[in-house]
């Protein structure tokens, strides 16, 4: 079997290697969205597993617990849980990343508990004192896990988790690096699946496999330049490939992101400070999550430019020649953000395609139109 | 005017009492307030209710316009679409909070016009020297300032507020929860000093504390008048005498009005002064906002005999005692924020685990309710994900009939008239069959 062969396995079974290692006795920690720190779960001898939907089964179960204008991505997620897709789960750990998670972990706690509940709160602001109270709320998370797994956090073996997750940080942003050739031998669909195959894997699995998977795509034959489209992709949860795939069949690279589910999740290492959590501090509050707002900087024009810099440098270095916003409906922060995005970005002459979708893959067909007239007209 | 002219006008209320008539006034002054202080070179904010800053904003001598205050009145005066549909051809969804669609939709037309929309509802809000957000309640609090600065380029301040979940050991979390709270009221303080050019004056802070714990106080005072059968006040009152709980915290205006409210409901209590003359049945406004564009709704359960009698929105919190040992005011305001969020956390872990339904309980126990009736708005994600659990949470201590309505706090586009109409019918018969056993 090929790398990418393996990671399509674990991709469409994603529960199938927790459960196995669950028979195997180790403890399963399910957790959502980017700002709940692996690192700590790991030096615990605990196995993370982030808490992902299904954009093919359609929602019924949760409607009878969750009202239905709840961001559908959370509300996949429950109903799976409630469809006891999850119980392989030991642990349920949700960041206040926003109003609908932080509701959820309630409704959820009450429906379906885990044997270790959780949620940390996130600051939304940015600063000394939110850095101070971000770190005591990881370090008191760390205290009810510590008791949950037995033991106690290691400090030296915190340190190697970072390492490790670093490692696999920077062979991220390594397979991420081959997508800038034109055009990439990796397409956005292959690059999706390997991230979201690797949220439910030991890190030290997904090493394997991202390793492998970067070698394949070396050997694969450069292919003639066809004159595609490259395209950057923006928005929050995109934990399944079609939509990607579905812009790829339309005659279209898809080259770069800043998703949950993608860049935004590993792009940034954790410093090695002296004490580790120092470094998981400034890392995890620094995720660029339009849930966060970033203090103001300056008139509009370098505000604008502070916030959103990094997504111009991405569109450089990946010589993206336009933008689709993917943003799961519901999702406040994602609509709130859009339009000042979209702003930017036209401001640097690329053209954007802005769309709210239900996270579901049987609206795929609508959307089809769309995403062709959009790249004809930027071809 | 036809028929149906005739129903697109009526929105608000017949109230209960007669202090609650004179919020009109007061909120029209809101937004006179603010022209006249823009006028004289005096700051103002764009601001967020129940932010646990009032106080301080006050002290500061900065004027506050609570913009979601306004998206309100634009629906109760039926103009809000102009905006709504002004901000959704800017980009923003037609599912995004509609206080904010509204705020940032009479932003942008304000800017293109270079003036204040024609007609706007009491005058327009002016353009603000500063934007002060905040995560209390929810994240559009904070992004909707951030967004606005497309239209309004002025300095934007977002301030967090944070309380630990109820499963959370007090004891263990308490210090760094109210350290954090104080640093933040701190950065807010630091913002204020450099946007006005003067320094926080801590006596002028105790003091706009105290008149705001003063009219806090009354306020819970006359909510206890209230399990006086019968009702002498009705929530379409609450949703109405709100505004200086919310709009002129920590100032005399609000003691005021509130000492004149406690009189008035006293002596409807004492005398047996009901809302209606027959009152069968007593109703909890279990939660969400109201539906300003049909408030005569309210009129409508009472024509059953069903009189709203308590509500768990907009007044959140009891008077709390903070600590002797706190002698600081903004230490007092983040210990008070932290109280008020975890006033019901030790109740909550002893029994349903759940803080608000332990409150609900609590309500329909002292105020002797016969059913429960919740508000979804669509587009509101805050107040309504949780309303559906609450009610199953709630169905397991209590057997009264409980409804959920759902349109939205302003947008019309979410409303069925028919649709509550047969489900208030079939709620009312439910409070007759449960009266009848
Ligand atoms: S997509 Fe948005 S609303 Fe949904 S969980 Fe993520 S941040 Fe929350
Ligand atoms: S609480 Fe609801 S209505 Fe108020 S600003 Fe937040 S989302 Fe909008």
């Amino acid at each position: 079997m090929t790398a990418m062969q393996k990671i399509e396995d674990i991709y469409n079974n994603r529960g199938s290697r927790a459960r196995s290692l669950r028979d195997e006795g180790h403890k399963i920690i399910g957790y959502f969205c980017c700002f709940v720190p692996d690192e700590i779960i790991t030096a615990l001898g605990l196995v993370p597993y982030r808490i992902q939907g299904s954009q093919t089964e359609p929602i019924d179960e949760a409607d009878a617990l969750l009202e239905p204008m709840a961001c559908p991505f959370a509300r996949s997620c429950f109903n799976m849980a409630l469809k006891d897709e999850y119980d392989f789960l030991d642990g349920f750990v949700a960041p206040h990343s926003c109003d609908t998670i932080e509701r959820l972990y309630h409704i959820w706690h009450t429906n379906k508990p885990s044997p270790f509940n959780h949620l940390i709160n996130v600051p939304h602001m940015l600063g000394p004192s939110s850095d101070e109270f971000y770190k005591n709320e990881l370090l008191y998370f760390t205290r009810r896990l510590e008791e949950f797994a037995g033991r106690k956090l290691d400090l030296e073996r915190l340190k190697e988790a970072i390492r490790l997750y670093n490692r696999r940080r920077a062979l991220l942003r390594e397979l991420y690096g081959l997508r800038k050739e034109n055009p990439p031998r990796v397409t956005g669909a292959e690059i999706t699946k390997t991230l979201v195959a690797g949220m439910g894997i030991p890190a030290t699995e997904h090493i394997e496999l991202i390793t492998g998977l970067i070698a394949e795509v070396k050997e694969r034959p450069a292919a003639a330049s066809d004159g595609l489209p490259r395209i950057f992709l923006w928005g929050n949860e995109i934990d399944d490939s079609s939509f990607i795939e579905l812009v790829e069949e339309c005659g279209a690279h898809v080259v770069m992101d800043d998703l949950c589910t993608g860049s935004r999740f590993f792009w940034q290492d954790v410093d090695e400070t002296e004490d580790p959590f120092d470094g998981l501090v400034r890392r995890y509050l620094d995720i660029h999550c339009p849930r966060t707002l970033k203090p103001q900087a300056g008139a509009r024009e370098d505000d604008l430019e502070n916030r959103f810099g990094y997504i111009r440098r991405f569109i450089e270095d990946w010589e993206a020649a336009g933008a689709i916003f993917y943003i799961v409906r519901y999702c406040d922060t994602c609509e709130l953000e859009g339009p000042d995005l979209k702003e930017y970005l036209n401001g640097l002459n690329l053209p954007v395609l802005m769309i709210e979708d239900d996270y579901s893959t049987s609206t795929m067909g609508q959307l089809r139109t769309r995403i062709q007239a959009f790249l004809e007209m930027i071809m | 005017m036809t028929m149906e002219q005739a129903q697109q006008v009526k929105t608000t209320a017949v109230k209960g009492t007669d202090t609650a008539r004179e919020i009109r006034g007061l909120v029209k002054n809101i937004y006179k307030s603010a022209h006249e202080a823009k006028a004289r070179g005096q700051k103002i904010a764009y601001f967020m209710v129940a932010s646990q800053y009032d106080e301080v904003v006050r002290a500061m001598d900065v004027v506050p316009l609570p913009t979601e205050n306004y998206a309100g009145l634009c629906a109760a005066k039926r103009d809000m679409d102009r905006f709504l549909l002004k901000a959704e051809a800017d980009g923003y969804s037609q599912v995004l909070c509609s206080y904010a669609r509204i705020g940032l939709g009479f932003d942008s037309m304000r800017r293109e016009l270079g003036h204040i929309p024609e007609g706007s509802p009491d005058g327009g809000m002016p353009a603000p020297d500063m934007m002060l957000g905040s995560s209390a309640v929810c994240d559009p609090r904070f992004k909707w300032y951030q967004a606005a600065r497309r239209y309004l380029d002025v300095p934007t301040f977002g301030m967090d507020v944070v309380f630990p979940p109820p499963q959370a050991d007090l004891n263990e979390v308490r210090d760094y929860y109210i350290r954090y709270q104080r640093d933040q009221l701190q950065a807010l303080i630091d913002f204020l000093e450099v946007q006005t050019g003067k320094k926080m004056d801590p006596e002028k802070l105790w003091e706009c504390i105290r008149l705001g714990d003063k009219a806090w106080q009354l306020w819970y005072d006359i909510d206890r008048l209230r399990v006086a059968v019968p009702c002498p006040m009705p929530s379409q009152d609450h949703f109405s005498i709100m505004v200086p709980g919310h709009y002129y915290s920590g100032t005399q205006t609000a003691v005021d009005f509130y000492q004149k409210l406690y009189d008035e409901v006293k002596y409807k209590t004492d005398n047996k002064i009901g809302v209606i003359p027959d009152e069968k049945y007593r109703i909890l406004y279990g939660g969400g906002l109201p539906p300003w564009h049909t408030l005569w709704i309210f009129n409508y359960f009472e024509s059953f005999g069903a009189v709203f009698v308590i509500e768990n929105v907009y007044r959140g919190f009891d008077p709390v005692e903070v600590p002797a040992h706190v002698k600081d005011p903004v230490d007092y305001l983040a210990w008070r924020a932290f109280l008020r969020y975890t006033a019901y956390h030790e109740k909550a872990r002893a029994n349903s685990g759940i803080p608000t339904v332990e409150k609900l309980l609590e309500m329909i126990d002292d105020y002797k309710i016969d059913g429960v009736v919740f508000h979804a708005c669509r587009s509101c994600r805050a107040t309504t994900i949780g309303q559906v659990h609450m009610k199953n949470e709630l169905g397991k201590y209590s057997d009264l009939p409980m409804m959920q309505l759902v349109s939205d706090m302003v947008d019309l586009r979410d409303y069925s008239e028919a649709q509550w109409k047969a489900q208030i019918g079939a709620f009312t018969e439910a409070l007759q069959a449960r009266k009848k056993v």
